[in-house]
C-alpha cells in the first residue's frame, strides 16, 4: 500500500537524502538502513530533502531521534529541507522544530554546513 | 441363515431321498415302471441334491477363505469320494446291475449302495464346483463371468439331456453338450488370478494340494468313466446327476491341474512379489505415520524397524544432524536403532570416521560401501572389530540441506541391490517430510502460542485504560480508544483528583505494536502518580519528560496532552506536550488551542520547560473539549486522502449542541465512513468532555 523510497547521493562533505512516499513503521527500517549506512561511512553531514514526502509518522520521526545524537556526537547534523505545509505540521506539532533546523530549500541547508566548516 | 434353515435344507432331503429308495427297490423288485412316476423321482433327486448343495455352500461360507485352505478342503473332499468309490468297490457285489434278475433283499443292498455313492460323490462335484467357482471369481474381469456362467449352462444342459423323460440318449445333444461343457472347462481352468496374492508359504501349500487333487480327481474320473459296476449303479441311480458329477470332476482335475503348474511357474517370482508387497504394507503405513507429527519417536523407530525388515538389513540406525545455532558445530544424534550397539555406531562415527561423514555432508548422495573391510572409506573399521559386510547409506534431504542420514548393514559383501537402495530412499523421504511436518507445526503452534499472548495483552491492555468515567452533575464525558493492532500505543485517562478537579490525558506512544503498549503502561503509570502531586498540568508534563527521558529508548517519543478540570472553578487548564491540539467548541466557535509545547522523551528538562507552555480556559455552559490521536486526523481513505483537522473541526462544530456521547459516536461515524473499506492503520482514541454549567446551588 505504501510506497516509500530514498535516494541518497553525495555532495561536497554533505550527504544528501531524499525521501518520497510514506515514511511510517513499515518503511522506518529502509531509512533506518541508510542512516546507518552514513555512520558506517562516517558522513555526519546529513542532509533531509523531504520535497517527495509524502507522509511521515511517528514511527518515522522516531528514526531522526535515533540517529541524531550520534551525528551530532560526531561535529555532524541532520537539517531537513522542503517540507511540503502537511509533513511540516507533523513536525511541527511535536515540537521537532526546536530539535532540527528545517529549511525551505536544499541548498540552504548546505551552504549552512559549509559556513560552519569555514 | 439360521440353524432352523439349514436344518430344513436338510430335512427335505431327508424324506425325499429314502422315498426314491423304497421306490427303487420296489419297482426293481416287481420290475414295473410307469413314466410319470419316474419323472417325480427325478424330480425328488433334483431337488434333494440342489437343497444339499445349498446347504454346503451355506457350511462353506461359514468357514475361512483362503486359498490353501480351500484347496485343502478339496482334498479331503476328493479322498472321501474315493474312500466311498473304494468302498463300494470292495463291498458291493460285483455283478452288473439288472433289471428284473434280482430278489427284493439283493435290490434292496444294491439300492442302498447306489444311492449312498451317489450322495457322497454328488456332495463332494458340489462342493469343488463352489470352491472352484470362489476361486474362478476372484479379481474377477467382466469376461471371467461370463465363462463360468457358459460352463454352468452347458454343465446344465448336460445333465438335463440325461433325463431320462426326454429320450435324448440316442440323439447328437448330450455330447455336444458335454464337449461344450469341457471346452468352458479348460477356458475358466486359466483363471487362476488367487495364485499371484498368495505367500510363498501358502504357494507350496497350494503345489502340494493341487496336485494331489488332480491325481485323485484323475482316478475319480477314470473310475467315472469305467464301467465298473459301482459306477453304473450311479448312472442307474440317477444318469443326470452321474453326469453332473463327472464333468465337475473333470473341472476339478483340470482346473487344479492348472493350478499345480501355474503356482510351479509362480514360485520363483513369490519371494519378489512378497517383497513388493511388504514394501506397499509398509509405505502405507509409513504414509500414515507421516501424518502424526507427534509420534515422531515412533516414526523413526517404524522406518528403522521396516528398513530392517524389508531390506532385510542385519542393523539399521538413523541419524539426525544438527547445527548450534551460536558454535556452528554440527552435533549428530542417534534417533533410532536397530540391533547395533551404540560403540559400534560411534566406530562409524569417530576419528577416520568422520571423513565418511564429511563425505557424505559433501557428497549428499547415497553411499555404498560393498565391502566395509574392503572399501577405502571404511577400511578403518576392520581394525577397530566392525563386523565385515556391505554398509548403505541414505542421506536425509530437507530443502537441499542434509539433515540426517538412515545407515544400514547386511552380513555379506555386495548384498545391498537397487531395490534396497530405492526403498531405503523412500523410507528417508518420508522421514525428511515427517521432520519438516514437525517443523512447521512447531512453528505454527509458537505462532499459535504467541498469539495467545498477545491476546492475553491485549486484555491487559484494556484494563489499563478507565473501565467506569467519572459521573459528575457539572461534566458530561465520552471516550473510546480502538487499536489497529491487537495492542496498541495510544493511552487515555480520567483522573479524579482532590477538590473537585479531574484530570484529563490523551498520550500516543511513537511506533506500534508491543513495544508501544510497554510504554503506554509506563505513561499510565507516570501520569496517575504525578496527577496526585503536580498541582498543574506544565508541571506534570515536565515531571514525566524527565522520567521517560530516562527510560525511552532513543527513538521512541510520547506526545500527550494533559488538561485539569476544575469544577469550582468552572476552568480547563491544559499543556501540550506535542500533540494533536485540544479542540474548543464554544458558542458558535470552533477553535484548535495549539499551545506551544514537544513531545515527552524528546529532549531535556531545560529545552522542555523552555517550550511548554500552559493554558487556561474559562469554561462556559455547554462548552466542549475534544481530545483525540492522530489516528483520527491521520486516517486515510482509499485514495490515501488524510481525513485531516478540517473535517474534524467541522464535524464536531456541526454537533455542538449534542451530548457529549453523540459527540463522539459523530465523530467515529465521520472518520469511519471517509476510510470507506479499509481498517484504521493507526490507534484512534477520541475523549469528548462537556461543561454542562456548575449545578444550582
Amino acid at each position: 500500500m505504501t510506497d516509500f523510497k530514498i535516494h541518497h547521493r553525495d555532495g561536497e562533505g554533505v550527504s544528501v537524502i531524499e525521501l518520497k512516499g510514506y515514511l511510517d513503521a513499515h518503511t522506518a527500517p529502509d531509512l533506518e538502513t541508510a542512516f546507518q549506512k552514513l555512520l558506517t561511512e562516517k558522513k555526519y553531514n546529513v542532509v533531509v530533502n523531504c520535497r517527495d514526502l509524502s507522509y511521515i509518522s511517528s514511527a518515522g520521526l522516531g528514526v531522526f531521534m535515533a540517529y541524531v545524537e550520534d551525528i551530532r556526537k560526531n561535529m555532524g547534523d541532520i537539517k531537513l529541507t522542503n517540507m511540503s505545509p502537511k509533513v511540516y505540521n507533523v513536525f511541527d506539532l511535536l515540537g521537532f522544530p526546536i530539535l532540527y533546523e528545517i529549511y525551505k530549500d536544499e541548498q540552504e541547508a548546505v551552504s549552512r554546513f559549509k559556513q560552519i566548516k569555514k | 441363515m439360521s440353524r432352523l434353515k439349514r436344518i430344513a435344507l436338510l430335512l427335505i432331503p431327508a424324506v425325499f431321498l429314502p422315498v426314491v429308495y423304497t421306490f427303487d427297490v420296489v419297482r426293481v423288485a416287481v420290475n414295473f415302471e410307469i413314466a410319470s412316476l419316474m419323472v417325480f423321482r427325478e424330480l425328488f433327486v433334483i431337488v434333494s441334491f440342489t437343497l444339499i448343495g445349498l446347504f454346503i455352500e451355506n457350511r462353506r461360507n461359514a468357514l475361512s477363505r483362503n486359498g490353501p485352505k480351500e484347496i485343502g478342503r478339496v482334498f479331503f473332499a476328493v479322498v472321501i469320494s474315493l474312500l466311498a468309490v473304494g468302498m463300494a468297490m470292495i463291498f458291493q457285489p460285483p455283478e452288473f446291475y439288472g433289471r428284473g434278475t434280482m430278489n427284493m433283499y439283493r435290490s434292496a443292498l444294491f439300492m442302498f449302495f447306489s444311492t449312498l455313492i451317489a450322495l457322497v460323490l454328488g456332495a463332494v462335484s458340489l462342493y469343488i464346483l463352489f470352491t472352484i467357482h470362489d476361486m474362478i471369481l476372484s479379481k474377477r474381469r467382466k469376461s471371467t463371468w461370463r465363462y463360468y456362467l457358459g460352463y454352468l449352462v452347458f454343465l446344465f444342459a448336460a445333465c438335463g439331456a440325461d433325463l431320462p423323460f426326454f429320450h435324448l440318449e440316442d440323439t447328437f445333444l448330450p455330447p455336444i453338450f458335454f464337449s461344450f461343457a469341457i471346452v468352458f472347462i479348460v477356458v475358466n481352468s486359466f483363471k487362476q488370478n488367487w495364485i499371484v496374492y498368495l505367500s510363498k508359504r501358502e504357494k507350496i501349500y497350494s503345489i502340494v494340494y493341487s496336485i494331489l487333487i488332480f491325481i485323485a480327481l484323475t482316478l475319480l474320473d477314470v473310475y467315472l468313466a469305467s464301467g465298473s459296476g459301482s459306477n453304473n449303479a450311479i448312472i442307474s441311480y440317477s444318469r443326470p446327476l452321474h453326469t453332473f458329477i463327472r464333468l465337475n470332476a473333470f473341472f476339478g482335475t483340470i482346473y487344479f491341474g492348472v493350478t499345480f503348474i501355474s503356482t510351479l511357474f509362480h514360485l520363483p517370482t513369490a519371494e519378489v512379489f512378497e517383497r513388493k508387497q511388504s514394501e506397499l504394507n509398509s509405505l502405507h503405513n509409513l504414509s500414515r505415520l507421516v501424518t502424526q507429527v507427534f509420534d515422531f519417536n515412533d516414526l523413526v523407530n517404524t522406518v528403522t524397524q521396516m528398513t530392517s525388515e524389508v531390506c532385510d538389513a542385519r542393523s539399521v540406525w538413523m541419524e539426525l544432524f544438527s547445527i548450534h545455532a551460536e558454535t556452528g558445530e554440527m552435533s549428530v544424534d542417534v534417533v533410532s536403532k536397530k540391533n547395533i550397539t551404540q560403540q559400534e555406531i560411534d566406530l562409524v562415527g569417530v576419528d577416520d570416521g568422520i571423513q565418511l561423514r564429511r563425505y557424505l555432508l559433501d557428497s549428499r548422495k547415497v553411499l555404498l560401501i560393498e565391502d566395509i573391510w574392503s572399501d577405502r572409506r571404511t577400511k578403518y573399521l576392520k581394525e577397530k572389530g566392525f563386523a565385515r559386510g556391505s554398509l548403505l547409506t541414505i542421506p536425509l534431504l530437507s530443502h537441499g540441506e542434509l539433515i540426517g542420514v538412515l545407515h544400514a548393514t547386511k552380513e555379506y559383501q555386495n548384498a545391498f541391490d537397487q531395490d534396497d537402495i530405492d526403498v531405503m530412499t523412500t523410507f528417508a523421504d518420508h522421514v525428511s517430510i515427517a521432520i519438516e511436518n514437525s517443523r512447521l507445526i512447531a512453528k505454527s503452534i509458537e505462532r499459535e502460542r504467541l498469539h495467545q499472548e498477545i491476546m492475553v495483552a491485549q486484555r491487559m491492555q484494556k484494563r489499563l485504560l478507565p473501565q467506569r468515567l467519572p459521573d459528575i452533575p457539572s461534566v458530561e464525558f465520552a471516550a473510546v480508544s480502538e487499536s489497529s493492532f491487537e495492542v496498541g500505543g495510544d493511552y487515555y485517562d480520567v483522573i479524579n483528583l482532590p477538590d473537585e478537579r479531574i484530570g484529563i490525558v490523551v498520550g500516543d506512544v511513537s511506533g506500534k505494536g508491543v513495544s508501544a503498549a510497554f510504554y503506554m503502561a509506563e505513561v499510565k503509570g507516570i501520569v496517575l502518580s504525578l496527577s496526585k502531586i503536580c498541582s498543574t498540568p506544565r508541571e506534570l508534563l515536565l515531571r514525566a519528560n524527565d522520567t521517560l527521558l530516562e527510560s525511552l529508548e532513543k527513538n521512541a517519543f510520547i506526545s500527550a496532552v494533559y488538561a485539569v478540570l476544575d469544577v469550582p472553578n468552572a476552568s480547563l487548564s491544559m499543556a501540550r506536550a506535542g500533540h494533536c491540539p485540544v479542540i474548543l467548541i464554544s458558542g458558535d466557535s470552533s477553535e484548535l488551542v495549539r499551545s506551544s509545547g514537544i513531545g515527552l522523551g524528546l529532549t531535556n528538562s531545560f529545552q522542555f520547560a523552555q517550550v511548554t507552555e500552559e493554558r487556561e480556559i474559562k469554561l462556559k455552559q455547554g462548552d466542549m473539549c475534544i481530545f483525540y490521536t492522530d489516528g483520527i486526523t491521520e486516517a486515510r481513505n482509499e485514495e490515501m486522502e488524510e481525513y485531516g483537522y478540517e473535517r474534524l473541526v467541522h464535524v464536531a462544530g456541526e454537533c455542538r449542541d449534542c451530548s457529549a456521547e453523540v459527540m463522539k459516536d459523530k465523530i467515529l461515524q465521520s472518520v469511519r465512513t471517509f476510510i470507506g473499506q479499509g481498517a484504521y492503520t493507526d490507534d484512534v482514541t477520541l475523549v469528548v468532555v462537556k461543561w454542562l454549567g456548575k449545578s444550582k446551588e
